[in-house]
């Protein structure tokens, strides 16, 4: 096994934390969102609002609250114990689910969004032809909705890697396990180390600057690949 | 094998109720009329299975597609009844090409040529156009290409002309006529055109408020709507082509052994002798004589029976019979009190060629 640096161990856990919550995230933020712009009943409203709590509550308020829940004195905790036969409160998936929660607006606002967009017409039209509701996911809502999923996805993994408050208060700081990013730099600050702190700072702010990019990018392309196309047909006619 | 459709159902949503217990033969194309509101979308959407919310029971030849009572509900894309709607919705990330293979794609047994359908419904030139550039009309011609393509047992068409110009009106309904014959697709086409369903369906059915207020053949129905306010009064005609006069631009058409009929010739329709051209002649564009004009600038000159009168304030509408054929002529109760008229009366009607309608020159 390669020996890696306590800053490049930190970053590795990031990057695996990201990756894992996105992915969950995605599976599980898909169909929530769906639910929520077809639903019509008074429940959307409380749904809504706690699916976006993450966006104004302290993260260690949440963090708090998370680690009651995944202590081996709680219900939660004690499930996950017995399942897994791990305590949960300072593991790697303790991180795993607090990012998920987290993030989970994310991922659900802008798709929610884009299915509210969509409507139904086009689903209808699909169905009289034949298509199934997995054929009509993968044929007609995701192509339509591509840029929203890239949006999602990307805001998701961005808002991991940048966790500090949540990840914090549910992972303790344990180097390859729950040690992140932002608490390595947070141990640079306070132990003076401005040099290391420097890099490790500089380094998440110029890879979400091109990250967002990228964003913006895939998401401008469409309308820019549409206009190449009317210029074709207008140059050829 | 005769198509047929048993509906058993009702739906009812804040004040608007539908309320249908009918059985349709479906050999060819079954038209339906009523106002807005009167539950003809409503019902289309029940048969093809998107709207979940009517109760009962809809049967398309012995298959039971909805019983609630059974708790039975096929979705719709088992059902295979395909569907035109209003606005075409055609995938807008797929080329026209693409929205084409989309509905070939997801058809079981296809039996139908891609190349063949998109010959029909005229759409080589547009093939790899994207959908967005297209005009309304060609976006419903490839939604009827696409319809057709899924090879449904039942083509359900909501309203498609309603967003077209007269032009696209005219080529389209020329279509789903060549459609209809060349596929022997049957077919339930909902408008509140009339002029539309008199040219293009065999059989009418008109709803009101919800319920079937009548059903038969095209121009049986549309002559007793002359009872009702639903339509303007008028006499439905099927009649051939006997002889075309391109010198005067005039159409003759075979009405019986001895009388005819005759009307514009508009020369851009390509219509030949013995092609079977469908009319209308609105009551109020019949007049009566009790003696035979002579020497009249009006060309239409036809003795009949007067069968029935009906008087309505002012106004009484008249049924004369033709040899087979009905005619329905609206006159003042000034003129019908001065002619003295009787039923079993030999009278004459007479019209101007201009006032023989067709589809074409109803919207030209």
């Amino acid at each position: 096994m390669i020996d890696l640096s306590p800053d490049n161990l930190a970053l590795l856990t990031t990057l695996q934390m990201a990756f894992v919550s996105t992915v969950i995230l995605m599976i599980i933020g898909t169909p929530l969102a769906w639910a929520l712009a077809k639903m019509k009943s008074r429940l959307k409203v409380l749904i809504e609002a706690i699916v976006a709590l993450p966006l104004v509550l302290p993260p260690t308020v949440l963090g708090f609250y998370l680690l009651i829940a995944f202590s081996p004195q709680s219900l939660p905790g004690q499930i996950w114990q017995q399942v897994t036969g791990q305590q949960l409160a300072f593991s790697f998936s303790a991180i795993v689910i607090g990012s998920i929660i987290y993030s989970l607006p994310f991922v659900v606002q802008p798709l929610q969004k884009s299915f509210e967009q969509l409507g139904d017409d086009l689903l209808e039209a699909g169905s009289v032809l034949n298509a199934g509701p997995i054929d009509r996911f993968f044929n007609i809502i995701l192509p339509m909705t591509k840029a929203s999923f890239i949006t999602a996805a990307s805001l998701a993994f961005a808002h991991t890697v940048g966790e500090f408050g949540v990840v914090l208060m549910i992972g303790g700081n344990i180097p390859g396990e729950t040690r992140v990013l932002s608490m390595a730099l947070f141990d640079h600050v306070e132990a003076f180390n401005y040099q290391q702190a420097h890099i490790l700072a500089a380094s998440l702010m110029i890879s979400a600057l091109i990250l967002l990019s990228i964003i913006y990018l895939l998401n401008r392309q469409p309308s820019a690949r549409n206009k190449k196309i009317v210029d074709k047909t207008s140059s050829c006619s | 094998m005769s198509n047929t459709l048993s509906l058993n159902i009702k739906c009812q949503r804040h004040s608007f109720k539908l309320s249908i217990n009918q059985l349709i033969n479906l050999d060819g194309i079954l038209g339906i009329l009523g106002h807005s509101g009167s539950g003809k979308t409503t019902l289309l959407r029940s048969i093809s299975g998107l709207n979940k919310e009517c109760s009962g029971i809809i049967k398309f030849n012995d298959k039971v597609l909805m019983d609630t009572k059974l708790k039975q509900f096929i979705a719709s894309e088992k059902r295979q009844i395909s569907m035109v709607f209003q606005d075409a919705r055609l995938f807008p990330h797929l080329s026209v090409h693409e929205n084409l293979l989309f509905a070939a794609k997801r058809c079981n047994k296809p039996k139908l040529n891609v190349d063949d359908i998109i010959e029909l419904t005229e759409l080589s030139a547009l093939i790899y156009k994207p959908v967005t550039q297209i005009s309304s009309g060609e976006k419903q011609r490839v939604a009827l290409a696409r319809a057709i393509l899924s090879e449904p047992k039942l083509l359900l068409l909501d309203e498609p002309l309603s967003a077209l110009d007269n032009k696209s009106k005219i080529a389209l309904l020329a279509l789903l006529k060549k459609v209809n014959q060349r596929l022997k697709l049957p077919m339930i086409y909902v408008s509140h055109h009339l002029e539309e369903l008199q040219q293009l369906a065999d059989d009418l059915l008109t709803l009101n408020k919800g319920e079937v207020s009548h059903y038969g053949k095209i121009h049986q129905v549309i002559h007793q709507l002359n009872h009702t306010e639903l339509i303007k009064q008028q006499t439905s005609l099927s009649l051939p082509i006997c002889a075309i006069d391109k010198k005067y631009s005039l159409l003759s058409l075979q009405l019986n052994e001895q009388q005819k009929i005759q009307l514009p010739y508009l020369q851009a329709t390509n219509l030949k002798h013995g092609d079977v051209i469908r009319c209308t002649i609105f009551a109020n564009d019949i007049s009566i004589s009790i003696n035979e004009p002579i020497k009249s600038s009006i060309v239409n000159k036809l003795q009949a029976t007067l069968v029935d009168i009906i008087q309505v304030d002012h106004q009484v509408l008249l049924t004369l019979q033709c040899g087979n054929q009905s005619f329905f002529a609206n006159i003042s109760a000034f003129s019908f009190d001065r002619l003295k008229l009787v039923k079993q009366q030999q009278v004459y009607m007479q019209f101007k060629a201009s006032a023989v309608h067709t589809y074409n020159s109803f919207t030209c």
